[in-house]
């Protein structure tokens, strides 16, 4: 993807899913795009699948369906290494953007960029979801299996989830987003519930690795801007990648993030180093026959996830905390993503008993009735 | 029509090769040729497009005239797919089989799309353009890397790795793979091609490097161990840390003096604190013994360092 917005260069709608406000809204965005109507997807979707770049293919085309299971999936995590008890929205499935690292290339069974229309079952499901859950604080996002706001121009989905999730004081809401694509966070009015956060990396390797993202800088000042309109902000190194400089390289993008945006603003930073399912390692190597990221010495994990050995994960935690604890964000709270409790032990200081202890250190005080 | 007559030179339609005659020619032997091959008539000859086992081991052992069916199709696709289908509906073909039938339908003018949506499937490969170049990859392979993989039943992904050497790269890896199993293939393959692309050395030049080279050449090594031993090199340089940390386990168990009838490990790839040990005992007193060697190490100022 171009750093501009994202223009499908055709939408496919679902016959069943004309009719939906959400539907009209997202087609109303995108006058000059051709839209066809489907009985089928999964035709479209096999079909895209037999090509040779079939993810790339994909991400051409923007898909409006109906979700017609769960929106709201407790975060897969991973076993046998500490969880975070998040909760996860599946409103969009798949990016514009182009990561080498990204999951979602081999996770996804479709490759199309594809929207679920039918938000009204999403408030009926949150409402009931919320309501079983009211004695207890939670965290839920959006950017599991998409970026937050990379299609926010089209579907203005964040203005909905922003003053849905203002008046839920138990949960704790989070777009979580590489893009720049701020302009209706902006006009909406902040929630102290609400946390937009920016994926980040070394500029190298948002550079190198993070294709179609704008520069890592632009990011920054994107979330200076949704700061100073009164958000709270995240912060996620994942993944953190070693190469030959990466100190200096986190160091720099880290020192420059916490001169730009005031750390009492930050609800939390996470970290988490390189891992992948072993599916996805042919896929990169065939998608980013340049990338040197994935011949690394890694490991495979209890959870079956290739992962960096040990002592260089270590390493990693050990180095960027204390890059963040030295540039201003001595009181930032800062978990790990996946990671064991050997890890966090040794590299926070502390070891959680379980997800629901993470949970704990990282939900802002809400009230809970 | 008598052997003579049936232009073997003639390969535009053959799909298999590497194979044993044994049982062939023990059917011909035993109940003579039942199913008459298939040829057509092309550049005045009669060629073979369907049957080479059963012609070449009919010309092992001299049975000759034999009963043919010709078939009069001119057009070179639907001739090949006589050959296609006959062998479909009887019996599995192999990843260079595979590799040969996909080449030989590009090249009598089948379309890819075709390919990919209609044949792929029939011969159970994903429907995807990509699996289509990797397998028309294979089919350029060198005459021995295809016996090997048919010989050794390479998996599709040893093979895939193999594509993504040079001809000169799958030269050299030649005498490697062939002592091998199909594990230590893969793993051998994988390691050279990650250590060449980190470091950005041609496969063939870390081949080609002294230790490697000492190896291949040392006469006091099978060439099992020479196979062994160079993935062991491979290995060193593509995991050097973790390398490292298993040598320094071992020396520190030979340090301590671990006797060797009580078993330690550390857990897989040292990625959790955990180390167990394993003893086997017939009675209370060899428990017993085992257990006071156990004391006597862990009274050892060093026997700490194994959790560090």
């Amino acid at each position: 993807m171009i750093r501009s917005r994202y223009l499908p260069q055709k939408v496919f709608v679902e016959a069943g899913s004309r009719d939906f406000p959400f539907t009209r809204r997202i087609l109303k965005n995108l006058p000059k795009v051709p839209i066809e109507i489907i009985s089928r997807p999964q035709e479209l979707i096999e079909n895209i699948k037999t090509m040779r770049d079939a993810i790339e293919e994909g991400k051409k085309y923007l898909l409006l369906t109906r979700q017609k299971g769960d929106f709201i999936k407790p975060c897969p995590c991973t076993p046998h290494y500490i969880g975070c008890n998040y909760y996860i929205i599946n409103l969009d499935l798949n990016c514009p953007l182009d990561c080498s690292y990204c999951i979602l290339q081999s996770y996804l069974s479709s490759p199309l960029i594809t929207i679920h229309v039918n938000i009204e079952d999403l408030w009926k499901q949150l409402d009931i979801f919320l309501h079983k859950k009211r004695h207890s604080a939670l965290r839920i996002g959006t950017g599991e299996l998409g970026d937050s706001l990379a299609l926010d121009h089209i579907t203005e989905s964040s203005k909905d989830l922003v003053s849905y999730f203002r008046r839920k004081r138990n949960a704790c809401f989070e777009l979580k987003t590489k893009t720049t694509n701020i302009e209706n966070i902006l006009k909406t009015d902040p929630a102290e519930n609400v946390v937009i956060s920016w994926s980040l990396n070394s500029y190298r390797i948002a550079q190198e690795e993070e294709k179609g993202a704008p520069p890592v800088d632009e990011r920054i000042d994107a979330a200076k801007r949704v700061s100073d309109k009164g958000f709270r902000l995240g912060f996620h190194f994942d993944p953190i990648i070693r190469y030959s400089g990466w100190k200096e390289g986190y160091r720099e993008v880290i020192e420059k993030l916490l001169k730009t945006v005031d750390p009492s603003r930050i609800a939390w930073i996470s970290l988490g180093s390189l891992r992948f399912p072993p599916p996805l390692k042919p896929v990169i190597k065939k998608r980013f026959p340049r990338t040197k990221i994935i011949y690394d010495e890694f490991i495979q994990g209890k959870d079956g996830k290739i992962r960096y050995f040990k002592p260089l994960r270590l390493e990693l935690y050990n180095k960027i905390v204390s890059f963040i604890r030295e540039a201003g964000g001595k009181e930032v709270p800062i978990y790990l993503c996946m990671e064991s409790g050997e890890i966090w032990e040794k590299a926070l200081g502390w070891k959680p008993k379980g997800k629901e202890e993470v949970e704990c250190s990282l939900s802002f005080p809400l009230d809970l009735p | 029509m008598s052997l003579n007559q049936i232009f073997l030179e003639n390969e535009r339609f053959r799909i298999s090769y590497y194979f044993s005659l044994e049982r062939m020619i023990l059917s011909l032997k035993s109940v003579g040729l039942i199913n008459p091959p298939l040829v057509c008539f092309r550049d005045n000859h009669f060629i073979l497009v369907s049957g080479w086992k059963r012609v070449l081991a009919c010309r092992e052992i001299s049975l000759s005239p034999i009963p043919v069916q010709v078939s009069e199709e001119e057009d070179e696709l639907k001739t090949f797919l006589l050959a296609f289908f006959e062998n479909l509906a009887s019996r599995e073909f192999n990843l260079i089989e595979k590799a040969e039938i996909l080449s030989k339908l590009k090249e009598f003018g089948e379309t890819e799309e075709k390919i990919v949506r209609q044949f792929l499937p029939l011969l159970g490969i994903p429907s995807t353009f990509s699996h289509l170049d990797t397998f028309l990859s294979f089919s350029g392979f060198e005459p021995e890397l295809k016996k090997l993989i048919v010989k050794k039943k390479m998996p599709f992904s040893s093979a895939r790795l193999l594509s993504e050497f040079k001809p000169r790269g799958r030269k050299l890896l030649l005498p490697l793979l062939l002592p091998l199993g199909q594990n230590k293939q893969k793993e051998l393959l994988e390691d050279l091609q990650e250590v060449s692309r980190k470091s950005d050395i041609p496969a063939e030049k870390l081949l080609a490097s002294k230790e490697i080279q000492d190896a291949l050449k040392s006469e006091r090594l099978s060439p099992l161990q020479k196979s062994d031993k160079i993935r062991f090199l491979l290995k060193r340089k593509r995991y050097p840390s973790l390398s490292s940390m298993r040598d320094s386990f071992d020396s520190l168990l030979k340090r301590i003096d671990w006797p060797k009838e009580i078993s330690v490990k550390s857990s897989p790839f040292f990625e959790d604190e955990d180390v167990s040990v394993s003893f086997t005992f017939r009675n209370n007193v060899e428990f017993q013994r085992h257990l006071r060697k156990l004391q006597k190490l862990a009274s050892k100022k060093e026997f700490s360092n194994l959790f560090k």
